[in-house]
């Protein structure tokens, strides 16, 4: 269903949300946009994506898994409560790497604590009608329109937002603000987005994950990472970027926690025996795009890369650029 | 609800001197994630220890509660007995020995309010001068020769001045592992044509991209500091005017720079007379050169002369006071220039305000009498544990670990009467201690810090301290009023008021300005933007002043041992050997060795060392590494299981007292042998 809101409801419309939900939206704090809970602020909504993706609500990069606590030799557990949410303002490309860590945390082995907190967030999606400089969704078929995925898609038109529904739940969140909206029609979205694609082609014609494959194994990645400090910022920000490490902190009682892990640290790939195959820095670089190009396409059936281009906004050495593949 | 809210709180980093700014994730009060904020210094950026900052604040070996000590046990006590026996047990040490056998120890990781209530606690209500911070452990040298060359002892330029220069040396700094952010701008300006001279016996990431790297032997950077300068000399690319207009003592130092002609310099640095030729040409040529150094520079018995042959190859080119120009020590924790700047200094009042100056003015402003005589600085305090010092308090540090000679150390503060540390984990300090205070970390608490630039930021309360720990400037201020000093605290807010009224550098820093941004000091009222560039139109003592220093004689050892950090570790540990991810990248540690060395002595990747000194002896495995010479060792100190400074010595520098901790010379053995 598809539904015109005035910019001035919106506000309104997340209110009504919020008696159900705890709503997560982009906020200005200091000068720059942060998902954190909202309590009525003006949102960030013509900011740059946050640099944390939302992908990391579902997958904390720090989380206690349970709480341990010993008494007479006995362990008892607790485990966190998981609180239902909804996300706004989420954009496409981070939709598309939530899709994609679906099909890697849903499948067997079955990711408990994801699903439980997938199954209690609802999402409202934004499509892009500005994007960014660092922006390249389109090239790699993630953007900037959402397809599915959400509850909700607002598309800014300008003086008003079209609402689109996409799930039982957004009608349902729909119809608690049923007053506030008005039926409407997806003619001027579909120019907007033309218009927006294009604009994100246009920066880079030549972009696109086949020409992305083949240059993989043509870069020189030992130069390319001469700079490279190993800093694991660009897997702390990727949105498709789930490695994690458990640890047992605290004895006798205490928690176990899981840790975001990046597979650009080195003790990442070092084996008991302490050889390591990827000792060097190109070598973990290059497997680090192989992984998002070519192997997780073949596990989940999407492209492991959104073009959100954060990989690049965090690069200490400027060396994640889209230059690289040209 | 509230309390389950995600919410992102800016903050400053806590590690290094760099200052970068960085928003923590909360939900629960717990951090949950850390991204980096957009603004100067880091624009975006984050080094692998800044990323998982939210590895150690929430981590359940956190310190809770009081302790005191009952016996060879701690057992836990309430606030209110801890401080009264404390001030108990201190008023008792004054009485019976005077108050110069009090010392405190403040903390490069508290904030600039918490250090100075410790000085004012120290001074007003101990009675004592006997003050000190970490920084007398590394940029003391500093302090003293650009202090007393320049007129400020601390970074001339700002961080983003680099992106204008067109040579940076740098100079016994690990920048890329040790200073990333900095690191960020210097490969930044490369980019952009910059040209790099590394000059560090090791081939650190930085010497690799370098145009050019001079590999001289540890300890021998003055030889080659002054045949730089005799180069640029001889070549006529000082720049006179500069010289006549800002400076003086040039003329004196001319016929000792003579001597140290690139051949002398070869024979000492071993570095080949040609390339030191070329970096001579390379600094003395450009337009605005920069000379960036660290630990490599200050840490020796002769940092303060190191710093000075700096000091006069920047003064005769003219590379001061100009954009892109200046001198960049690197200060190593989040908050040792503001400790220093809060008067955590025998010497000094806050703003590097001299006692036997501005005495009056700080009896005025505390309306008390205030002690005269100098104090001692931190490794005289500890050598003179247990017989003149008596009762010491020690705000997080970990000198158990971070001293030179750590057996002595130990002896030192286990013969005290009564030793209080504040902390926020468990250490090899704490162990020692009678009392131990919780403390709240970086996460927890308003405050401000200044970081290596000179730029005063603040830090902002993400997450409630754990049990009853309390943030150091309450401790203080409780203990001060116990003293009878009253100090009507409310918040750390109102302790900066007080600083700005009582110290001009700071004059016009409140956290009203600072929620809008950093500030440069000196900042002397509130209409005053602050002050990136230093000594812009002129110095402050008029003239800067030249003066020779000669190279000290080098004993030829077998093995020098060359002591620093890791990049996944800070310092003694306490914080990042607690992240598991930090952990696993370097779980122990290690001793660079040349594979040459290696191969004459049978020893192969991992093989178990013992390293002796006549200090000490530990026990570390070798890692075999093109990146050190032959003949030389290094290891990083922040090991408990090899901890690197049972080897270091007690050698001070005459000027600024700072300990050798940089090198040692070392036998090494295989452990099976």
């Amino acid at each position: 269903m598809m539904f015109f809101l005035e910019k001035r409801d919106l506000p309104e419309l997340l209110r009504r949300a919020g008696a159900f939900f705890e709503i997560i939206a982009p906020v200005l704090i200091n000068g720059e946009p942060q998902l954190v809970s909202w309590r009525g602020e003006d949102l960030a909504l013509s900011a740059p994506n946050p640099l944390l993706p939302p992908t990391r609500l579902f997958l904390p990069p720090r989380e206690t898994l349970f709480t341990y606590l010993q008494e007479s030799g006995l362990y008892t557990f607790e485990v966190p409560e998981v609180r239902n949410r909804l996300i706004f303002g989420l954009r496409p490309c981070d939709l598309r790497a939530l899709s994609l860590l679906d099909r890697i945390m849903l499948a067997e082995p079955f990711d408990e604590l994801y699903s439980k907190r997938r199954r209690s967030t609802a999402i409202i999606a934004l499509n892009c009608t500005e994007p960014d400089e660092s922006c390249f969704c389109a090239q790699m078929g993630a953007g900037p329109e959402a397809h599915e995925g959400f509850d909700l898609l607002l598309t800014d038109l300008g003086e008003r937002y079209l609402l689109e529904t996409g799930s039982p739940a957004g009608i349902m969140l729909a119809r608690a603000s049923e007053e506030l909206l008005e039926r409407g029609d997806d003619v001027e979205k579909r120019k907007l987005m033309r218009e927006s694609r294009d604009r994100i082609m246009s920066a880079r014609p030549w972009l696109s994950p086949e020409r992305m494959r083949s240059r993989l194994r043509e870069i020189d990645w030992r130069s390319l990472s001469e700079e490279c400090i190993s800093c694991g910022g660009c897997s702390f920000v990727c949105p498709t970027c789930h490695c994690f490490t458990i640890a047992d902190l605290g004895l006798p009682d205490g928690e176990r926690i899981r840790c975001a892990d990046s597979c650009i640290l080195s003790g990442f790939h070092r084996m008991a025996s302490g050889a390591n195959p990827k000792a060097r820095a190109e070598e973990r670089l290059s497997s680090w795009y192989m992984e998002k190009l070519e192997h997780m396409p073949v596990r989940t059936g999407l492209l492991g890369c959104v073009g959100c281009g954060r990989c690049d906004r965090v690069c200490f050495s400027g060396l994640h650029r889209t230059d690289i593949f040209r | 609800m509230q309390v389950m809210a995600l919410d992102a709180i800016e903050t400053t980093c806590v590690y290094c001197g760099c200052g970068c700014g960085l928003y923590l994730h909360v939900e629960n009060n717990k951090i949950i994630a850390v991204t980096p904020s957009l603004k100067p210094p880091a624009r975006g950026r984050l080094c692998a220890k800044g990323w998982l900052l939210h590895g150690f604040a929430n981590h359940p070996d956190r310190l809770r509660e009081p302790l005191m000590r009952r016996g060879d046990r701690h057992v836990q006590t309430s606030w209110s007995e801890a401080l009264s026996f404390i001030a108990r047990s201190f008023d008792e040490i004054k009485r019976d020995s005077g108050p110069d056998a009090l010392a405190v120890l403040t903390s490069a990781k508290a904030t600039n309010e918490e250090n100075y209530l410790l000085m004012k606690l120290c001074r007003a209500a101990l009675g004592t001068n006997n003050i000190d911070n970490v920084a007398r452990l590394c940029h003391a040298p500093t302090l003293f020769a650009l202090g007393s060359s320049l007129g400020s002892g601390s970074m001339t330029n700002p961080i983003a001045s680099l992106l204008h220069s067109d040579v940076i040396m740098i100079i016994g700094s690990n920048t890329t592992e040790q200073h990333p952010a900095v690191a960020l701008h210097i490969m930044e300006a490369r980019r952009n044509g910059a040209r790099i001279v590394a000059v560090d016996p090791r081939r650190t990431k930085m010497a690799k991209i370098a145009d050019l790297h001079l590999q001289l032997r540890p300890g021998t950077d003055i030889a080659l500091l002054n045949a730089i300068l005799s180069i640029v000399i001889r070549e006529g690319m000082i720049d006179e005017e500069f010289i006549r207009s800002r400076t003086e003592g040039f003329v004196d130092i001319l016929d000792h720079i003579a001597e140290y002609t690139p051949e002398v310099a070869e024979r000492i640095c071993g570095v080949p007379a040609g390339l030191i030729h070329d970096a001579a040409v390379m600094y003395g040529g450009a337009e605005a050169a920069a000379i960036v150094y660290a630990m490599g520079i200050t840490q020796h018995a002769h940092g303060t002369d190191n710093v000075q042959a700096i000091v006069n190859l920047a003064l005769a080119t003219g590379n001061l006071g100009r954009d892109g120009s200046g001198i960049y020590p690197l200060r190593g924790h989040q908050n040792v220039q503001g400790a220093c700047d809060m008067g955590a200094l025998p010497d000094y009042y806050t703003g590097y305000q001299k006692i036997s100056e501005f005495r009056e003015k700080f009896e005025g402003a505390w309306d008390v009498e205030l002690p005269a005589s100098q104090g001692m600085t931190a490794v005289e305090i500890m050598s003179s544990a247990g017989s003149e010092i008596r009762g010491m308090y020690i705000s997080g540090e970990n000198p158990a670990l971070s001293y030179p000679d750590s057996s002595r150390i130990r002896k030192s503060l286990e013969s005290l009467d009564l030793l209080v540390v504040s902390e926020i984990f468990p250490t090899e300090t704490t162990r020692m201690a009678d009392v131990v205070l919780p403390i709240a970390s970086f996460a927890e608490k308003y405050g401000t810090v200044t970081s290596t630039e000179r730029k005063v930021q603040l830090i902002r309360k993400a997450i409630d301290p754990p049990g009853n720990a309390l943030p150091e400037w309450v401790v203080a201020a409780r203990l001060l009023e116990i003293f009878g000093i009253s100090s009507g605290y409310d918040t750390s807010a109102d302790v900066m008021r007080e600083i700005a009224a009582l110290t001009p550098s700071y004059g016009g820093i409140s956290h009203e300005r600072l929620e809008r941004g950093g500030i440069h000091w000196p900042c002397p009222t509130q209409e005053h933007h602050g002050t990136p560039v230093l000594y812009r139109d002129g110095f402050p003592r008029g003239r800067a002043v030249f003066r020779h220093v000669d190279q000290r004689g080098m004993e030829d050892e077998r093995f020098t041992l060359i002591i620093g950090r890791s990049q996944y570790h800070f310092h003694t540990g306490s914080m990042t050997r607690r992240v598991c991810i930090l952990e696993r990248e370097v779980p122990e540690a290690f001793v660079d060795m040349n594979p040459r060395d290696a191969a004459a002595l049978g020893i192969r990747n991992g093989t178990g060392l013992i390293l002796e000194s006549e200090s000490g002896t530990i026990r570390a495995r070798a890692r075999l590494s093109d990146d050190v010479r032959e003949g030389m060792l290094f290891m990083p100190f922040h090991f408990r299981e090899s901890p690197a400074n049972m080897l270091t010595e007690w050698q001070l520098d005459r000027f600024s007292k700072i300990p050798a901790l940089k090198m040692v010379s070392v036998s090494i053995r295989r452990e099976d042998a």
